[in-house]
């Protein structure tokens, strides 16, 4: 049965971020995923306050980069929250956004060898044993933690590329994709196909995750007018390749990029068009997020992310959702 | 007077309403840094346990909401829920 997970950004005071975290675990949600961005609220700090607050909903990083954490410090307070919230801890690491790693100074350059390399450090320290190795981005030289880890934690990578979308489907217990349209996910679930058969693995070892933009209301119009800065902002930061594949004009997208880069967002959001909403978000009525859910359902998705904005109101809307989407799908 | 005193004044078929409205406040609320820490944890035990339909959590999420957001909530309950008695209580703890 597929899962329902949510995503929160702790640019909030963290009582807001906990409450709604409390409000999703009431309301039937399986997973949260507090982004980990330098320039919001800490994400260990969010998680941990969480870990103390609910029961049983299953909680991580989604996604935390290698480049600005270490993987040995993602490990140890993965490890730690793991002795807070037995059981419900997993990690969500990708390659980060490389225009914010370049405004803290960091060059992400081998985005895919880092990633293969945290996460071999991340496992082989959760063994609680001494660890050497040299990865062509990390290393790490007699490494052992003065503790005894709980055990394994699921790592899911954040992956959009071929080569990270099939080494997600090697290496990991879950793939992140950053997408709302079928057409993305189709694509995805066959690069990580390639990897899984790579692996000698099934697709069933692997929790395909559709990390959504959403937004939800009883009025559509509400619902895409909250959905269309963060809309903007993805249009912004695709690659052509991706545009392409929706039919989006590059010029218009290069006005998006334009008026955002001048600070002009009033000229931004007004640029997206219902080519972009389509392609980028799942956003409307009840209804129509269930249909738009169940074309990523027959496309493989196994888990559903709720993403930013998640509705105008966001209180009202995990409610919504609650009410008439999670049981549209667990009858 | 206590929080606790001031939601009993408050009739029983207006305490959904207001609480409902409250937390559109406390959760918009620019001023989040005017919680004490004290309180927010108060907040979130009374969340995870219970909720803010009864008195007990009525109570703690007008303490919380006058504290974040005092005229906001005072004006909303003097003119919008028509509790005058409550809005004047609300001024002399808040």
């Amino acid at each position: 049965m597929v899962k329902f997970g949510i995503e929160f950004v702790p640019k909030e005071a963290y009582w807001k971020t906990v409450y709604y975290a409390i409000q999703a675990e009431k309301r039937g949600f399986d997973n949260l995923w507090i982004t980990d961005h330098y320039n919001n609220r800490n994400v260990y700090v969010t998680l941990a306050t969480t870990a103390m607050y609910t029961k049983k909903i299953v909680f991580g990083p989604g996604v935390t980069n290698p480049f600005l954490v270490n993987p040995i410090m993602t490990c140890q307070s993965l490890a730690s929250l793991d002795e807070l919230a037995p059981g419900r801890v997993v990690l969500g690491m990708g390659a980060g956004d490389k225009t914010t790693l370049a405004s803290t100074g960091i060059e992400a350059n081998k985005q895919l060898s880092a990633v293969v390399d945290a996460i071999t450090i991340f496992k082989a320290m959760l063994e609680g044993k001494s660890v050497t190795y040299e990865g062509s981005v990390f290393k790490v030289k007699g490494t052992k933690f003065n503790f005894k880890p709980r055990g394994q934690i699921p790592v899911y990578i954040g992956a959009q590329g071929p080569k990270m979308l099939a080494m997600a489907g090697q290496i990991g217990d879950g793939v992140l994709i950053n997408a709302s349209h079928p057409r993305d996910i189709d694509y995805a679930v066959s690069q990580i196909k390639n990897g899984v058969n790579e692996a000698g693995k099934s697709m069933s070892d692997v929790d395909v995750t559709a990390y959504t933009s959403f937004s939800v209301d009883k009025k559509p119009e509400k619902a895409m007018q909250a959905a269309s800065p963060v809309v903007a902002f993805i249009v912004a930061g695709s690659p052509n390749v991706i545009l392409e594949r929706h039919g989006i004009e590059l010029d218009k997208a290069n006005q998006i990029r334009g008026a955002l880069a001048k600070g002009d967002f009033g000229t931004a959001f007004g640029s997206v068009t219902p080519k972009m909403m389509e392609a980028f978000c799942i956003a409307g009525t009840p209804d129509t997020c269930n249909e738009k859910i169940s074309r990523l359902l027959k496309a493989g998705i196994t888990q559903f992310v709720v993403g930013s904005p998640v509705g105008p109101n966001v209180r009202k809307a995990i409610d919504l959702i609650s009410e008439q989407v999670i049981p549209h799908f667990k009858k | 007077m206590s929080y606790k005193k001031i939601v009993e004044m408050i009739p029983v078929e207006k305490r959904g309403t207001l609480s409902d409205k409250l937390l559109n406040y406390l959760l918009k609320a620019k001023k989040e840094n005017r919680m004490p820490s004290s309180l927010a944890k108060c907040f979130l035990s009374q969340w995870q346990t219970g909720g803010f339909d009864d008195v007990v959590g009525l109570a703690v999420l007008l303490e919380a909401t006058v504290t974040v957001e005092p005229e906001k909530t005072i004006e909303f309950v003097e003119t919008e829920m028509q509790l005058a008695e409550v809005a004047k209580a609300l001024k002399e703890v808040a």
